[in-house]
């Protein structure tokens, strides 16, 4: 009971953090991007790469991983939001950011092949340690880091409150001569840098493996509707929730539904609150 | 009887497709012509929700898995007869349809292909569990047609007599009164409403159609596969089908079927394309978005516009103002 | 035959945006709805048309009470509306955007449609005349078969009133039909609307260019921060001074 409690809890966290980018991006943009998920594949894969192949140092291939998932933040922006946003179709970006995370996981399954392969060790430690083994808590240790991190963010930094200005009220932003396209691209740049340490520390629960992207996309998307799209608070609750009702139905019933039982999770709560428990923003304007 | 160039048009198209098998050459293009055939069945009702009504679901495979179980278990091993078990695969998954789309359709864009994809991966995971009745991981062995449809030839008449008719009902949809509402629905969901479009209903109906027509495909594609396992119902078939749609151009026909053909027979013709895959889909579908969003065929309308003799454009407005009130009496008098 | 707004009071957050405002609508009448920007007048236009439910008072139609009753209802009803900026379909021909209008006149279901049984037909005929007369009618005889999208503005503006007409309203609720019209065209639709009211059409016209409302309607209402402050025939409207102050200016 309890390594499927612990398991559930640390796969949320993962959940968590993808929601938690989510948030960064849809805060200057608007846009809830396809390609959250494959951040953290590619932060997986590339870890794993770094140390194993390259033989890198640890603290080395974690920050490659974090460049690496920034650079693709930073490619989603240039090439599936800028021109996109320019026009007025609400659905484009939908197409855009699913074309992109389409063509990275191909190429990354056609690159690391489509098997999953194992994530090194990160911290020395003995594989009996069971319920205090590291691939558990080093997820759920980042998931709370990145989240009270954006915190201190938004609330102390002058980006942070340029952030929450366009999040706000992007129109004003710009006719307050805030550069609107340059804080959008930042956000990008930072939500591909959490992606990708989201994925590094949850390699050895995840393994390295290309087709992370699309489930990881799916779930931190129900993780942020259960929390309230926006609320980083929110984006913790909803995958901790969503983390250990899988881990209870897997304990009662196996692990065969688990998708079935996350997407029920989700209809009851959008049924029951529909901007998500911590929301504040009504669902529509998405 | 004098017969317009469409008509025409039509008349050769279907002539050269009935007599494919004798210019086909081999069985593996008579295979791969069914084949299209089939996936355009499930597109072309598709067609209706993602490119008329605009509502973009990712997840159809799903409901193609759905109607391809439902055939095998029912005609394999319950031994119905394939005719009504191809009926049933429409019935339930027209049923599915309506119970996927009942909550999911009020949601917005993102929220509903959240929704269709996570059905796809629910549907996968239930035919994996269900070991009993779906064959799980090692699947489930087709039965074929009977006679006269057990030959390739056979199999081929009957899928392209199916695919001819969804392509006439949804050209019926299209091109009426229904088709403008949807396109309403699509375009200004508040012009529809103040125009008296039920939005939600409609959006409700074609999707259920949609599932209608995917279970039919279910049932066809799973005769064409012979043996069908979870891994023939991958996600990212659902997404070559949407693909396929948004290439080819929202709220057109023409379109979306040559995109179905073209896309499905071209990695088999061009090897290294294969290898690529799904990176190929999704560079085509990136390069549509960012240079024509409205696909594919709005490129061949531009060029046709663009030979046709111009004549200068009026912008003036003029009103025949005692036609006006004739117009408005008539209908205060219907 | 009225329709009517009864002390309609409607709030969004704090803010009231409507206080007790009345008003009447009867065919074969164009009523002006004039008053500064932010004083409440497409908010009236929105509560009438469906898109917003009042926080208190009730619209009706005669005596039945329509205030819960869904845009598309409402659009049954014979309540027919223009926006301020043309929400038209923009991939459709003008014809089909002005066939639009005849939904509810479309009886035929999805699939009667989809079998393109001899109703639809028979209905498809009827609109495409309908639509095609309006369209003549005011004064777009030139671009029926053009897309929607090639446009120009005025062009627009009178091809959401035919859709508007194609509906057979009872009333229609036009929002500054007259905005970004040159002189010439704002004469056209001034004929047009006055077309409207002797086919006893009811017209709500909400403008901004005083003149002509003035000009062209039987009555005029006038709002100011969420309330009526003067409702009368175009001359006593004119003159009040508290009209004056607030909107007309000195």
């Amino acid at each position: 009971m309890f390594v499927a409690l612990i398991t559930g809890l640390a796969t949320g966290a993962l959940y968590a953090a993808a929601a938690l980018t989510y948030n960064v991006m849809y805060s200057t943009s608007k846009v809830l991007s396809v390609t959250t998920g494959h951040i953290s594949m590619l932060g997986g894969i590339f870890g794993a790469w770094f140390i194993s192949t390259l033989g890198w140092p640890i603290p080395i291939a974690l920050l490659g991983s974090m460049v690496v998932g920034a650079a693709f933040g930073l490619l989603t922006d240039l090439i599936a939001i800028r021109r996109v946003l320019a026009r007025s179709d609400e659905h484009l970006w939908l197409l855009s950011t699913l074309a992109l995370a389409t063509m990275v996981q191909q190429a990354a399954g056609l690159w690391w092949g489509t098997e999953p392969k194992p994530f090194p060790r990160l911290i020395p430690q003995d594989f009996s340690a069971g319920l205090g083994d590291q691939k558990y808590w080093l997820p759920i240790a980042i998931a709370i880091l990145l989240a009270v991190a954006l915190e201190v963010f938004y609330r102390r930094t002058l980006y942070g409150k340029l952030f929450v200005a366009m999040s706000e009220d992007a129109f004003a932003a710009r006719a307050r001569g805030i550069p609107t396209g340059r804080i959008r691209s930042m956000s990008y740049v930072m939500a591909g840098a959490m992606g990708g340490l989201a994925g590094f520390a949850a390699g050895q629960l995840t393994f390295a493996y290309f087709a992370l992207g699309l489930t990881l996309t799916l779930n931190g998307f129900i993780a942020l509707a259960v929390g309230g799209l926006g609320s980083n608070l929110g984006a913790l609750v909803g995958g901790a929730a969503l983390g250990i009702l899988s881990a209870v139905a897997t304990y009662f019933v196996g692990g065969e539904y688990q998708q079935t039982i996350s997407v029920g999770l989700l209809m009851i709560v959008l049924l029951l609150k529909p901007a998500g428990l911590f929301g504040s923003q009504s669902v529509r304007p998405v | 009887m004098k017969l317009s160039n469409r008509s025409m048009a039509i008349l050769i198209v279907m002539a050269a497709l009935i007599a494919l098998p004798w210019w086909a050459g081999d069985l593996y293009k008579l295979h791969l012509a069914a084949l299209i055939c089939a996936y355009w069945v499930l597109i072309g009702g598709l067609n209706l929700v993602v490119g008329y009504s605009g509502q973009l679901s990712i997840g159809h495979v799903g409901l193609l898995a759905i109607g391809a179980y439902c055939f095998a278990i029912l005609a394999g091993t319950h031994g119905v007869h394939p005719g009504l078990a191809i009926a049933a695969s429409g019935a339930l998954c027209a049923l599915c349809g309506l119970l996927l789309g009942l909550p999911s359709l009020r949601l917005p864009g993102f929220y509903f292909a959240m929704a269709t994809l996570a059905f796809a991966l629910i549907v996968t995971e239930i035919t994996l569990a269900q070991g009993n009745l779906t064959g799980g991981g090692v699947g489930l062995s087709v039965p074929g047609f009977p006679p006269p449809f057990d030959t390739p030839r056979g199999t081929y008449w009957l899928i392209l007599a199916i695919a001819a008719l969804v392509t006439w009902l949804t050209w019926n949809v299209a091109r009426h009164t229904w088709g403008r509402g949807l396109v309403a629905v699509r375009d200004s969901a508040v012009t529809a409403q103040a125009v008296g479009v039920p939005v939600f209903r409609a959006k409700l109906t074609v999707f259920v159609f949609s599932g209608f027509t995917a279970g039919i495909a279910g049932a066809l594609f799973a005769v064409l596969q012979s043996y069908i396992t979870p891994d023939t119902f991958v996600f990212e078939l659902g997404l070559f089908f949407f693909v396929c749609i948004i290439i080819g151009g929202r709220g057109h026909i023409l379109g979306p079927a040559i995109g179905t053909i073209v896309l499905t027979a071209l990695p088999e013709m061009v090897a290294p394309l294969a290898k690529l895959g799904n990176f190929f889909y999704g560079l085509l579908l990136l390069a549509v978005v960012l240079l024509v969003p409205e696909g594919i065929g709005r490129v061949f309308e531009l060029l046709v516009e663009r030979f046709r003799p111009r004549r200068s454009e009026s912008h003036v407005v003029k009103p025949d103002l005692e036609r006006l009130a004739k117009a408005i009496q008539a209908g205060k008098s219907r | 035959m009225t329709l009517a707004a009864r002390d309609i009071t409607k709030r969004f957050g704090g803010l009231t945006a409507l206080s007790q405002v009345s008003l009447e609508l009867k065919p074969g009448e164009v009523h002006g709805l004039i008053g500064p920007n932010g004083s409440g007048k497409t908010t009236l236009l929105n509560l009438l048309s469906g898109y917003y439910r009042p926080d208190g008072g009730k619209i009706a139609i005669d005596e039945t009470d329509i205030s819960s009753a869904t845009v598309q209802r409402r659009a049954n009803l014979g309540i027919a509306r223009t926006f301020q900026k043309p929400r038209l379909l923009p991939t459709l021909s003008v014809l089909d955007n002005a066939m639009l209008g005849g939904w509810r006149d479309a009886r035929a279901g999805f699939l009667a449609t989809a079998f393109s049984l001899p109703q639809v037909k028979a209905d498809e005929r009827e609109l495409r005349s309908r639509a095609g007369e309006l369209l003549h009618g005011v004064g777009l005889s030139h671009a029926i078969g053009r897309r929607a999208n090639l446009l120009e503005h005025a062009e627009q503006r009178f091809l959401e009133i035919a859709r508007g007409l194609a509906q057979r309203p009872r009333f229609i609720l036009l929002d500054e039909p007259a905005g970004g019209l040159t002189a010439a065209e704002i004469e056209h639709l001034g004929a047009v609307i006055r077309v409207m009211r002797e086919s006893g059409v009811g017209v709500l016209l909400v403008e901004h260019h005083t003149d002509f409302v003035f000009r062209i309607s039987d009555r005029v209402t006038t709002l100011d921060v969420g309330s009526v402050i003067k409702h009368g025939t175009p001359d006593e409207v004119r003159r009040d001074p508290e009209v004056i102050r607030v909107y007309l200016g000195a």
